[in-house]
Parts: structure tokens; C-alpha cells; sequence
């Protein structure tokens, strides 16, 4: 029973990291029907910028584990926009979805290949910023780490959820993700709100890097496969549903433990990959989504 | 054209015999090897990405299962026959590659990016845990294969992969230039208009995907025998990446665009392998983009934002090349700028950018290209209708429709006289396109009874409906943009092919019939609508008058016993409109049933047998042109105010 309860604690914590990326996806979904196929990667490389930024692999420690928060955020949005910039606004022009598929898996081949350059190609450990010693719950181990992961995730998307809703800004994103060519005709510049949209996506995929960081191996292969099933969460909780990205994400997380534990773990990652499946050919809009209407 | 090509496959021919021979290094003779297997592949390859349009990052996969089927027959089988093996790896790979396409026939676009590579994941991981099958890390050892009792040696094993890449050459031709070829790249186009010409769009996909597949089979179990050692980790997400660069970069949609791209991929690896020649390249690329941009500003054909980013990027990779030591580590750095370069600045591809080119300087006679055509005496006509001469051929009674609180229909009846022309006019928004869409199949109705010649149609399939006898046409057009105008009336003819896959492959004298007199047929179509001067046209090209006639003489091609026209004369010009009224007429002299959409008054209240009015979901009159011009209820729901007697306008504009 405690293992089961370790395994469920463990499973909450990566889920909601599979959350804050799947809710990344949404964010461009919403602006422009994009996707960014490199969002994995911009969660890698927000990991190993952080790692270099408090550890000694590039001459540091610089900062310590909280300050270095806001600086990943910000190099994320900057990679965001870059993406957006080179891959995704010149097929937003042309309208081919074609385009904007490849164009973002030929960025996120880049990036993964100058971070191997970079970074090298082994994993690297990075530094906790809290105690490693877990606590005990209801008999289970828990690590301040996976609470942090948990509080953090959460806070990520409210944090983005309140913006989007309060500010003026915000109103502009929801307007373009309602009716883009409404948005444009009434003074928004949909083409900035996109790039924006971009850029905040790439930057909660960052956060999350930070954050899962402490948790497991750093290194510049852990983007594709955790961008990956962050794609299975977005469509299994749906892809215009905040909910289904949280539902979502503690489905998997925990299916993907109890696998792990209970069956093999070079089978962990299939679990969630099945479930993309099933959903897609079951119920394609998601447990939370609403199927579009097809006008003709 | 046939002596051409009778001509280049002898040539081709001549260069694979003859290349071991001249060659005579092994090591080039295996590289060799390699391009035509992964040209085998991308054959493949193209037909979902080229024809369908579909991404698919999962074929590194199918070539991974290809390859085990042959390596596990092989090594835990013991099963030595090589042709059987070969066989064995087309059919398992073809089987996954129909599961793959179950979930594609949901979903499109980036979904199915993503099904597919979750599908060539789970394959690499399966293929690393299945030990007991594939002795997972460690890997299979294959020799290469006996044929005849004699054991291959790799000068032979290269003759015996080129004869299977030429026969998967001319088997792919075949299956493209047919009807099935026809219906591939029709869903690329417009999967609504396919499915409403009784092309299933289900089941085309899922050929698609099968064919596709095992030629990812066949590749990769000669791969295996090829390399004589796999492992899990060459079938990954790189392979994948390169394969879809392959194929846009050489030019999809042609059969040399793969040949160049399987070239271009397995060379470029020991190219890049000598970091001078790259650095030679890298500065000549750069010198060229430049020169190339400064021309283009200075004839003012593109803005400084239009060149910045190539110029940017050649000049930098220039630079690169100079301050780098090993380039091999940056080998896939340089596919992406590859890729991404090819998306933006070379979308046909290398093939495609060359044929363009070509045709600039030699412009082929588009005109002279329809000899084939028809004489006047072939000009169509239709089949004898097997409905009764008279009654009601379509029934709808009761039709409710409803997208969540909005009623966009409400009980409304639509009784449609056999040989009749029926108007259904109403203000925007009133239901009319709605009550296409249900008669045809697209929206199944939430509530009443559909029945066409007698049978009820709710819950039948657009594919279904269209092959039952309803064809229609789209109010904004629907055309397969990428094929020309004969091509896309053929689409409308597929319903006259019987011949199956292996009738196709083999050119029986069945199918060869089939294919001539659907010509015919299309010729003949394209006569009767007056499009004959443009049938080699491509569709998108047409201009949007002629872009409306084609949709009709499409719809023709399904032989309807009911044609439903959903604003024919929208954007038309006042000749056209005559033109187009004299066309509806003659489709009416052809016994065929006509059920009109249009804004344009005159052209409705002229032809109408039967005027049906929708006003907010719901039937306000229905009736003869006159009466319905008339009643106080219409001429309100057009005009506003209390229906004080008007004057019948000619053009009621909504």
C-alpha cells in the first residue's frame, strides 16, 4: 500500500510537469492552431541554461536556484519568439500546415544538436535547491522537490490564466484565439499576439525544465520524449481545456509510474503513447474538448 | 511520350548494371545499395506525404519492422528462402501500416504528425524490450542471402536490389497514374468534396497508408540483408526526419524527386565528412545567396525582409564552417537548416524547382495537349436513370438540425419532384446550406427522415449518398486544386473502376478499358460545360467562373439522379450567368433532378419548377416562382417591414 501511495505521489508530480507543457501546446493552439513540435526541446534547453547558471560546468555558480528562475523565464520567451519568428509566421502566411510541421521539428533538431555541442551528450545531475531528505506521508516518501514541482506547476498556470483573463493584453490573446480575423479588423495586432502566445509557451515549457530538473537527469535528449507525452496529455484532456491539461497530465503520470514500477521501465513510455492513440481514434477533441463543427 | 519512357528506363537500366561493373569499390557499390533501398522507402513515403499531404514521422518505424521481420524469420526462424522472407516483411509491415492508419482516420494535419510518431516510438521501444524476439540492444546478425542454392555476394546482392527498386518503380507509377493515384491526391485537396464524389476518405487513407507501408516492408528487409547487422537504434526519430527531407527536398510527387533524395541523404554524410569540401560549399553557397539577393532587391522583386533570412543563414553557415573542427557532431544542425530551407525557399523541391525552370524556357502547348479529345458527337450524356419517371424522388420531412441551443433548421419539409427544378432560396443565414449539407450526409440531422428514391439516407455516409445518386456542388469551391481540369472529372468517374490493386499493378486489358472510356467520358463531360479548350489545366489555375462550371461537370461524373447546386452563379458575370442558365437546362433535358441554391433571383424564379423559401430554420413558402414571389411572408422576410404589396423586384440581393 505505501509503495502504491509512493508510486501515486511520484506520479502526481511528473503529471503536473506533463500539464504545464501540455498547457504550453494550448497556448499557440489557441492564437493560431499551431503547434510547436520543438516545445520538448524548449523545455531542455530551459533545464540545462538553468543548470549552467547555478552549477560549475560553465564557470558558475552565477545565481542561486530562485533568482535563476526569472532569467530562464525570460531566455524562454526569447526562444519562444525565435520559433515563432523562423517557423511558424512565414506558414501562417502562406497557410501551409506542411510548413509550420517541419519547420518546427527542423528547429527542434537544432536546438537538441547545438545543446549536444554544448552541453555534451551525457546526462548531468543538477544541484536540488531544497534538502534531498524526503519527508514522510500517510507512510509514503515524499521529496520537498515534487511538492515544489506540484505548487510550482500550478502557480505557472494560474499565473498565465490570470494574466490572459485580467489584463488588456490578455483580452487581446483571447480575442485572436476566439476570431483572429475579427481581432486584426479591430486594431490587435494578431501577428504580435501570436509571437506572444509563442513566447509564453516556450517560457512555461523552461519553467518546467527548471523544475523537473532537481527530479531527474538533465541532458539535451530528456526534451523529445517528455515533449511528446506532454502532446498525449494535451489531447487526451483536450486541446482548448486548461481542466483536460491537468486531468490529463496526472492520468499519465501516474499510469506512467505504475508501469514503470509494476511491469518494466523500458516499457514506462508506452502507456501514455497507447492512450494518444486510443483518445485520437475514440474521442479526437479529448475527454474536455468540444468537437469543432466542420463548416462546408 | 511512351518511346521517352520506354527510353529512360532503358537508360536506367544500363547505369544500375553497369554502375557495379565501372565502380568495381565495394564500399561505393554498398553506398549504391543504400540509395535504392531508401528510394524504395520514399516511393512510399511520397505517396502519404506528396499525394495525401499528411505528415508521417513514423515510417523510420515501419522500416524498423521490415527490417526484424526479415532479421527474426532469419535468426530465431531459421527461415532461408530469401524471396519468402522478402514476402513475409510486405505483409507485416503492410498489416502495421493499416493499424497505423486507424487512427488516422480520425484525425489530420499535426494529430497525425503526432500518432505517427508515437507509433515510431513505441516501435524502437518495443523493438529494445522484446528481447526474447529481437535480442533487443545487442542486435541480429544476417548474411547475406542465398538465391537458387547460391549464396549472394555483395556485387550480386546490388543487382538484386536494383530489380526489386525497379519493379516498386513501375508499381508505384502504375498505382499513381490510376484511379487510385487519382483519389490519393484528390484528399489532399478537399477531403469534403472526395467523400461527396463517393471517394471514401477512410478508406483511401488507409490504402494509402498499406502501400506506403509495405514499400517501408520491402526496404527494410533488404536493408537487413544489406547491412547484414541491425539494430534498435537505427530506426529512430533522425531516420524519420531524414526520409520526410529526402522526399521534399528531391520533389514529392514525382518518382526522380526520391531517386535524388535517396542520393542526396546517404551522400551527404561522408561529404560532410570533409570538413574543406564543406567549407567549399558552405562559401559558395554564401556567394551565391548573396549575389542572388542583391539582384533581386535591385530589380525590386522582393523587400530587404523577404532576403534577410536566407542571406542570414548562408552567410553564417559560411562562417561556421571556418571556426569548426569536427563537423560530424553538427551533421544534424545542417539537415535542420536543410529542411528548413527547403520548406521555405524550394517547396517543390529540387525536381519540382528544375521542372518549373524547364517550363519557363520551353513552354509545353497545354492546348495542343488535348488531342485526345472528344469530338462533338462524344459529348455526354448521361446514363438512363433508373428512378421512376415521376413522384417525389427526394422526401425530407420533419428535418430538425441543431448545433448546440441553435436550431439552424426546424422542422422543415423538402419535397422534391423527380425531373424537377427546385428552388430553395432564403436570406443568409437562413438554413439553406445546412439543408445541403444533411441531404448529402456531411451533418447527420437531430431529428426527421431523409428518403432518396424511395430508400431513407440519415445515417448513410457523404460516400455513400453520392454513390447512391446525389452529387452536388460546394458554395465555396471545392475543387482538387493540384490536378487539372480532366483529372478532376475523372475523381467524379471513379465510381465507374471496378479493376482492384493487382488489375492496376499488372495493366490488365480490364482496367486499360476502364481508364479509356473514362477519358472519354471526361472529355465528353468537359465538352458538354464548354471547358474542353482548358482540360489539361491545372484546377486552381481556372478562373473562378470556370473554377464553378468544373464543379458542375464534376458532379456530372457520378451519373446523379439528383444534382445539387449550392450558388452556381455566385460571382459569375452576366454571360457566364446565361451560359450557366443554358447548362442547368440541358442537365434537366437529361432527366436529371436539380435542386438550386441562389441569391440570384432572376436565374432562380426563370428555371424553378418549385420555389421552397427558408427563413431563420424554418420553411415560410414553398410553391410555384410566381406564387412564392407573391406571398406576403417572403417578400417580408426579404424586405423587412409589414408585408405591404411590392412590386416583384427582379434582383432580390440578400
Amino acid at each position: 500500500m505505501e509503495i502504491l501511495l509512493q508510486l501515486v505521489i511520484s506520479g502526481i508530480a511528473l503529471g503536473m510537469i506533463y500539464a504545464v507543457i501540455a498547457f504550453g501546446y494550448q497556448l499557440t493552439f489557441a492564437t493560431s492552431e499551431t503547434l510547436n513540435f520543438g516545445q520538448g526541446e524548449a523545455l531542455m534547453l530551459g533545464a540545462l541554461v538553468g543548470l549552467s547558471l547555478v552549477s560549475n560546468i560553465h564557470g558558475g555558480p552565477y545565481l542561486n536556484y530562485w533568482l535563476m528562475i526569472p532569467v530562464v523565464i525570460v531566455f524562454g520567451l526569447i526562444q519562444g519568439a525565435v520559433v515563432e519568428w523562423i517557423g511558424v509566421r512565414p506558414s501562417i502566411k502562406t497557410k501551409s500546415e506542411f510548413g509550420w510541421i517541419m519547420s518546427t521539428i527542423a528547429l527542434a533538431i537544432i536546438f537538441k544538436n547545438v545543446a549536444e555541442n554544448i552541453w555534451g551528450k551525457d546526462d548531468l545531475t543538477f544541484p536540488s535547491p531544497v534538502s534531498a531528505a524526503p519527508f514522510q506521508l500517510f507512510g509514503a516518501n515524499v521529496q520537498v522537490m515534487q511538492v515544489l514541482v506540484v505548487i510550482g506547476a500550478i502557480a505557472m498556470m494560474l499565473a498565465v490564466e490570470t494574466f490572459n483573463r485580467k489584463s488588456i493584453y490578455g483580452k487581446a490573446v483571447i480575442a485572436t484565439s476566439n476570431d483572429p480575423g475579427a481581432a486584426g479588423l479591430m486594431g490587435i495586432n494578431t501577428g504580435m499576439v501570436i509571437t506572444f502566445s509563442y513566447a509564453l509557451s516556450s517560457a512555461t515549457a523552461a519553467f518546467a525544465g527548471v523544475l523537473v530538473a532537481p527530479l531527474t537527469l538533465t541532458g539535451a535528449t530528456m526534451g523529445t520524449s517528455l515533449g511528446l507525452k506532454a502532446f498525449a496529455v494535451a489531447i487526451i484532456g483536450g486541446l482548448s481545456s486548461g481542466m483536460g491539461a491537468i486531468v490529463g497530465g496526472l492520468i499519465l503520470g501516474i499510469a506512467e509510474t505504475l508501469t514503470g514500477f509494476y511491469i518494466s521501465t523500458g516499457y514506462k513510455e508506452v502507456p501514455g503513447l497507447l492512450l494518444l492513440l486510443l483518445v485520437l481514434a475514440v474521442k479526437p477533441s479529448g475527454l474536455f474538448g468540444k468537437a469543432a463543427i466542420k463548416k462546408v | 511520350m511512351n518511346t521517352r519512357k520506354i527510353g529512360l528506363g532503358i537508360a536506367m537500366i544500363a547505369v544500375l548494371g553497369a554502375f557495379p561493373v565501372a565502380v568495381g569499390n565495394p564500399y561505393y557499390i554498398h553506398l549504391a545499395e543504400t540509395i535504392l533501398i531508401y528510394a524504395i522507402l520514399l516511393f512510399g513515403l511520397d505517396i502519404v506525404v506528396g499525394y495525401t499531404g499528411e505528415v508521417s514521422l513514423g515510417h523510420a518505424g515501419l522500416f524498423g519492422i521490415g527490417s526484424y521481420t526479415a532479421g527474426v524469420l532469419f535468426f530465431k526462424f531459421g527461415v532461408h528462402y530469401v524471396l519468402l522472407v522478402v514476402a513475409a516483411s510486405i505483409t507485416v509491415t503492410a498489416v502495421f501500416g493499416a493499424l497505423l492508419a486507424l487512427p488516422a482516420l480520425r484525425v489530420t494535419g499535426p494529430y497525425l504528425a503526432m500518432v505517427t510518431l508515437a507509433f515510431g516510438t513505441i516501435v524502437q521501444i518495443l523493438i529494445n524490450e522484446m528481447t526474447f524476439l529481437t535480442e533487443g540492444p545487442l542486435g541480429i546478425k544476417v548474411p547475406k542471402p542465398a538465391l537458387f542454392g547460391h549464396k549472394l555476394t555483395e556485387f550480386e546482392y546490388f543487382y538484386f536490389v536494383a530489380i526489386f527498386m525497379l519493379l516498386a518503380l513501375v508499381a508505384i507509377n502504375r498505382i499513381l497514374r490510376s484511379h487510385l493515384g487519382r483519389a490519393f491526391q484528390a484528399l489532399r485537396d478537399s477531403p469534403v468534396a472526395c467523400d461527396c464524389m463517393g471517394v471514401s476518405v477512410y478508406r483511401y487513407k488507409v490504402y494509402a497508408f498499406v502501400i506506403s507501408a509495405a514499400l517501408a516492408g520491402l526496404a527494410g528487409s533488404l536493408y537487413t540483408y544489406s547491412e547484414e547487422y541491425i539494430s534498435p537504434n537505427t530506426y529512430n526519430f533522425e531516420l524519420t526526419i531524414l526520409f520526410l527531407l529526402a522526399v521534399i527536398m528531391g520533389g514529392r510527387k514525382t518518382r526522380s524527386g526520391p531517386l535524388l533524395g535517396a542520393l542526396i541523404v546517404v551522400t551527404l554524410p561522408s561529404l560532410l565528412s570533409d570538413i574543406k569540401l564543406f567549407r567549399g560549399i558552405a562559401t559558395a553557397a554564401a556567394v551565391f545567396g548573396v549575389v542572388l539577393a542583391a539582384t533581386l532587391l535591385a530589380k525590386k522583386q522582393k523587400t530587404v525582409r523577404d532576403v534577410i533570412v536566407p542571406v542570414i543563414s548562408v552567410v553564417g553557415m559560411a562562417a561556421f564552417s571556418y571556426n569548426l573542427e569536427n563537423i560530424v557532431d553538427w551533421r544534424l544542425t545542417i539537415f535542420g537548416f536543410m529542411t528548413l530551407f527547403v520548406v521555405y525557399y524550394l517547396q517543390d523541391g529540387i525536381v519540382g524547382y528544375l521542372r518549373a525552370s524547364a517550363e519557363k524556357i520551353w513552354p509545353r502547348n497545354k492546348s495542343l495537349a488535348s488531342q485526345a479529345e472528344a469530338d462533338a458527337s462524344k459529348t455526354w450524356a448521361p446514363r438512363a436513370q433508373t428512378t421512376p419517371a415521376s413522384g417525389n424522388l427526394l422526401e425530407a420531412n420533419n428535418i430538425l438540425m441543431q448545433f448546440g441551443g441553435l436550431k439552424a433548421l426546424n422542422a422543415v419539409d423538402l419535397h422534391v419532384m423527380q425531373g424537377a427544378i427546385h428552388g430553395l432560396i432564403g436570406p443568409n443565414g437562413s438554413g439553406k446550406s445546412t439543408m445541403m449539407n444533411v441531404l448529402t450526409g456531411i451533418y447527420r440531422p437531430t431529428g426527421g427522415t431523409v428518403t432518396f428514391n424511395g430508400r431513407s439516407i440519415v445515417g448513410s455516409t457523404p460516400s455513400q449518398i453520392a454513390l447512391a445518386g446525389v452529387a452536388r456542388t460546394f458554395q465555396n469551391v471545392q475543387l482538387f486544386g493540384e490536378m487539372t481540369a480532366t483529372e478532376n472529372v475523372l475523381v467524379g468517374l471513379h465510381h465507374t473502376f471496378r479493376s482492384n490493386l493487382f488489375q492496376v499493378l499488372f495493366h490488365t486489358k480490364g482496367y486499360r478499358d476502364e481508364e479509356h472510356s473514362a477519358q472519354q467520358r471526361a472529355a465528353g463531360i468537359l465538352q458538354f460545360v464548354g471547358l474542353h479548350d482548358l482540360a489539361f489545366e491545372e484546377a486552381r489555375n481556372l478562373p473562378y467562373g470556370k473554377q464553378r462550371l468544373l464543379e458542375i461537370a464534376r458532379a456530372l461524373a457520378l451519373d446523379p439522379s439528383l444534382i445539387l447546386l449550392d450558388e452556381p452563379a455566385a460571382g459569375l458575370t452576366a454571360p457566364d450567368i446565361k451560359e450557366l442558365i443554358e447548362i442547368i437546362r440541358k442537365i434537366k433535358e437529361h432527366g436529371i433532378t436539380v435542386i438550386l441554391i441562389e441569391h440570384h433571383m432572376d436565374v432562380v424564379m426563370s428555371i424553378s419548377d418549385t420555389v421552397t423559401v427558408l427563413d431563420f430554420g424554418q420553411k415560410i413558402a414553398s410553391g410555384k416562382p410566381s406564387e412564392v414571389q407573391n406571398d406576403p411572408r417572403v417578400v417580408e422576410a426579404y424586405l423587412g417591414g409589414s408585408g405591404e404589396s411590392l412590386a416583384p423586384s427582379p434582383t432580390l440581393a440578400a
